[in-house]
């Protein structure tokens, strides 16, 4: 058996993983900063690479520069601030999901599935309703998204401690509810006004991205991020079972809420900025546990890089593909959803074949 | 040392544990017998401090070693990974595994001669191999108390000498509590100085092993005609066995 | 009584009877709506629900008044809160909007409150707008968007619902005049001569261009000697500010539905500010009178006209204040004040906006 192959292991072969593991991590930062390159250079108002590589240089050197040509707002105003949100956010959401999964110890759960990014959405579209903006609306959206996690907690409490079964049973309850009132709101919202904002914006997008709305959102995000990639080996325990998870010295409650927190954080700003995008927590988790496996330790990550390296890659072809600008959201599910089956399928197949 | 003083614990109407008294200190080592649902896994589980109790009070350290009896992930960890999770008491919210603790963790795994598998993944080895994995996590904790839920009870022949037999080297460094519960007397023979013989009913026995587990009360204990054999072991020198007494075949 | 008299009396009864039906018909109004569907009335529409947005301000026009709108849709309230309807008709204000949602799907229950002989709907946009109102035993007239002949036709079948036929007829003439003398002079200019226009649905919460397709303001754009600059763009949809840097538009249309949205939008926005439209001033917002100038109703010929002045401004020089006064008073019988005006076309926002002066008092 492997085991018996094991028995062979080595030096050899620790090298041999050294280099693989290496290897994937300096190919997802390439990809990235190729992601990156590419979404700076592309969009439906032509500027030649040169150029754009000369005026976001010129910029690195003086920031402060007045931009008077088009070419050089449309890069430094619109097209930057644009991908380094959607990098940062791809980064947060992946982690997010990758936590989630590894605290559940279920690959299927996701922020969508605590509830977190429809209570999330129902306080942003509050926030619209009432004309809110800046921080007062990220507060909103966070405490909402916030509010939906304790609502979760407060359901799935039976005798004193939380079933993992029951938490997601809850958090599709909540999710539910959540998602039925922000439909209650886009039937009372003013169709002039808020409504068509709403609507839009609960498809996800990052029309709107100016450097005002990055501010807002990335220090969030970072924190998260941040965060989560200091317990990455915390992961590790808390995906153990409850009791070998306690013996370890891991108060899994507790630690459980503060990556709850983490995730609400993150979500909050992310759906406050742009609205609802979804798959990046479930897909991009499993791609990258296929390339590295299940330490949390790599996994996190890894999975940021790769997260920020989709996200940017399907917003430039959101923005790009067509003149008219194709709702993120759509464009997510509808990649997300086959390469999760495919996935799926090559997890089953591996699985089965063990 | 690890104890429970007149701890009880109850499900509602039922009561599973009733003012038991346990304790070991270090370099101990106690068996705990009973059939099935008399409350084993509770009295571990109040042991190890998972289980709220309804009365009575339980002293241990802070982290206790716990070897549980199959692995709760399935998942791709190479062992040496698996094993260094051990030190994370010590290494709190945020921290990482450093160098430090990577050896701390091969040292676990030469003591139970799977260093060489320390790159291996964890879900590719056999059952014998994860259950000495598991037991590297529990030593690699530091704890000096050692506690495993029916050790070796899923494993074939082989595996179980060769756990027992490292239950052994440890229990004989004298510096750890050793607990485990089992379903075979002759374990208890094999590694505990006590003894714990949870009856039907809410009666219990203890003491040594030689005077705990006789033929009588391990009848009362299972409901099953027990015969005690002695017999010459590998070395020359006579092991106490038990059987029960429709082992073996009749004789024409 | 002598045989001579009830000869005569028979005579006038049997004439009366063979009159009679057609008196009784002269009540009775039957037509085919848009949709082809059986439109009967006993008798003229008293009692009027108008669910698409423009139709409420039609149907006072055409009927000299309030008196027979008995429910109008929430966004056609704020037209006439926020625009000149609500001071020449007052009593406007008060007529109930509940009986649908913006997204015109109707409130039976209030509806039914309200006691329609007419609702007049959407067609073409499914059973959710129409069902509920034909379930309830209302009768419905169903209507289509998009093209100026589908425009005179439904104004036409709404007078006709009124009992007024001879109420459109004036205003059918006057808009076959407009578009025949501005198609006359626009024959002649050549495509490179036509700037690009871009007319933004939605500026605000998010943004929206109007393509080609079945888009009115694209007709009108194309009517005035001008081309769709998002002619690529099929129907309405959501487009971000480079693709218009990309467009660079000659001349950008604001929409009257925002009432925060005003020109200086696009004049404050980094983007935006660096058109040929924004550089050469020629940022207009629709004016609200009446109704909102965006889409089809009674003032149409007006858009046209003020459009034409500005895109083509060599080409055509109408005096808007003139006919603005001369179609009120026909439309309205209302006599617009010079305050009037300048508040319709928004002066006092885009009074420097380039080629507005010739919308100016004199």
């Amino acid at each position: 058996m492997t085991s018996i192959d094991n028995q062979l292991a080595g030096t050899p072969r620790q090298l041999g993983i050294v280099s693989r593991h290496a290897a994937i991590y300096i190919g997802a930062m390439l990809l990235l900063l190729a992601m990156i390159f590419a979404g700076m250079c592309l969009g439906r108002y032509s500027v030649d690479v040169p150029r754009a590589m000369q005026i976001i240089w010129l910029s690195i050197l003086d920031p402060a520069r007045p931009l008077d040509a088009i070419d050089e707002r449309i890069i430094i105003l619109v097209r930057v601030p644009r991908v380094l949100l959607a990098a940062f956010a791809g980064a947060a959401l992946a982690a997010s999901g990758a936590a989630l999964q590894g605290v559940f110890r279920n690959p299927l759960v996701s922020p969508q599935v605590l509830g977190i990014s429809q209570g999330a959405a129902f306080g942003g579209a509050i926030a619209i309703l009432l004309g809110v903006w800046g921080l007062p609306l990220l507060a909103i959206v966070f405490f909402c998204g916030l509010a939906a996690l304790a609502l979760v907690g407060f359901l799935a409490r039976i005798d004193g401690r939380t079933e993992i079964v029951t938490v997601i049973l809850s958090g599709m309850i909540v999710g539910a509810m959540f998602s039925a009132l922000v439909s209650l709101i886009q039937f009372l919202a003013d169709p002039n006004g808020p409504l068509p904002a709403i609507v839009y914006w609960l498809m996800g997008s990052f029309a709107s991205t100016t450097w005002e709305r990055a501010a807002i959102a990335v220090p969030g995000l970072v924190i998260g991020m941040v965060f989560l990639w200091a317990m990455r080996f915390r992961l590790n325990i808390l995906s153990l079972d409850e009791a070998e998870a306690r013996s370890l010295g891991a108060k899994p409650e507790l630690e459980r809420w503060l990556i709850f927190a983490l995730v609400a954080l993150i979500v909050g700003s992310q759906v406050a900025v742009s609205g609802i995008v979804g798959w990046i927590g479930l897909v991009i988790p499993h791609a990258t546990r296929l390339l590295v496996g299940h330490d949390h330790r790599r996994l996190l990550p890894v999975s940021m890089l790769l997260g920020a390296a989709y996200l940017v890659a399907v917003d430039t072809i959101a923005r790009t593909a067509t003149s008219a600008e194709i709702p993120l959201g759509v464009l997510t599910a509808l990649v997300g959803a086959p390469v999760f089956a495919m996935l799926l399928r090559h997890h089953y197949r591996e699985r089965n074949a063990a | 040392m690890i104890s429970l003083e007149k701890a009880s614990v109850r499900f509602g109407p039922r009561t599973v544990l009733d003012q038991l008294s346990v304790k070991v200190e270090v370099g101990q080592s106690l068996a705990i017998l009973g059939p099935n649902g008399r409350g084993k896994t509770t009295a571990l589980r109040a042991m190890l401090g998972f289980q709220p109790l309804s009365g009575g009070t339980r002293t241990a350290p802070e982290i206790v070693g716990y070897v549980p009896q199959a692995a709760g992930i399935n998942q791709r960890y190479s062992v040496l990974d698996v094993v260094v999770m051990g030190r994370a008491a010590r290494l709190g919210l945020f921290g990482q595994p450093q160098a430090a603790d990577f050896d701390a963790a091969r040292e676990v795994l030469a003591e139970v001669g799977l260093l060489h598998f320390a790159e291996a993944m964890f879900d590719r080895l056999s059952g014998g191999e994860r259950q000495l994995v598991l037991l590297a996590r529990a030593l690699a904790t530091g704890s000096n108390v050692l506690v495993l839920d029916e050790p070796a009870a899923a494993l074939d022949l082989k595996n179980q000498e060769r756990l027992l037999s490292l239950l052994g080297k440890i229990r004989a460094k004298g510096d750890k509590a050793i607990i485990f519960t089992t379903h075979d007397p002759n374990h208890a023979f094999a590694a505990a100085d006590d003894a714990l013989l949870m009856l039907p009913g809410a009666a219990v026995l203890s003491g040594p092993v030689h005077e705990t587990i006789t033929a009588k009360h391990l009848e009362a204990l299972y409901g099953v005609s027990m015969r005690l054999v002695d017999m010459p072991g590998p070395n020359g020198d006579m092991h106490r066995a038990v059987l029960p007494a429709f082992a073996g075949k009749v004789a024409a | 009584m002598n045989r001579l008299q009830m000869h005569g009396l028979a005579g006038a009864v049997a004439l009366t009877a063979l009159l009679s039906p057609m008196l009784a018909n002269a009540q009775e109004i039957n037509f085919t709506d848009q949709e082809g569907r059986e439109v009967h009335l006993a008798q003229p529409a008293e009692r009027i629900v108008t669910i698409p947005m423009p139709m409420a301000s039609t149907v006072i026009a055409l009927d000299g008044g309030t008196q027979s709108l008995v429910g109008l849709n929430p966004v056609s309230k704020t037209a006439i809160m926020e625009g000149i309807l609500g001071k020449i008709f007052p009593e406007a204000r008060d007529v109930t909007d509940k009986v649908t949602a913006a997204n015109f799907v109707p409130n039976v229950e209030e509806l039914a409150a309200v006691n329609p002989d007419l609702v007049i709907q959407w067609g073409g946009r499914g059973g959710d707008l129409v069902d509920p109102i034909t379930n309830a035993g209302m009768t419905a007239m169903l209507i289509l968007y998009g093209t100026e002949e589908r425009t005179r036709e439904y104004m036409s079948m709404t007078a006709t619902a009124l009992g007024k036929p001879e109420r459109i007829d004036a205003l059918v003439a006057w808009r076959d005049r407009v578009q025949h003398d501005i198609e006359a002079k626009a024959a002649g200019i050549a495509d490179a001569d036509r700037p690009s226009v871009l007319y933004l649905g939605r500026a605000l919460s998010d943004l929206t261009a109007s393509g080609s397709g079945n888009s009115y303001n694209n007709w009108y754009i194309n009517l005035v000697g001008g081309q769709n600059a998002a002619a690529e763009l099929e129907g309405t949809k959501p487009v971000n500010k480079e693709q218009i840097a990309e467009w660079n538009p000659d001349v950008i249309l604001l929409n009257a539905f925002e009432p925060d949205l005003g020109v200086e939008w696009v004049y404050k926005d980094p983007i935006l500010s660096l058109t040929n439209a924004a550089k050469n001033h020629k940022v207009y917002k629709m004016p609200l009178g009446g109704y909102r100038w965006d889409p089809p109703n009674q003032e149409s010929p007006l858009t046209w006209m003020w459009l034409a002045n500005l895109v083509q401004p060599d080409v055509f020089d109408y005096d808007l204040r003139a006919e603005m006064k001369s179609a009120y008073e026909t439309i309205y019988g209302y006599q617009l004040s010079e305050a009037d005006i300048d508040g319709v076309l928004w002066m006092d926002m885009q009074g420097d906006a380039a080629g507005y002066d010739r919308f100016k008092a004199q």
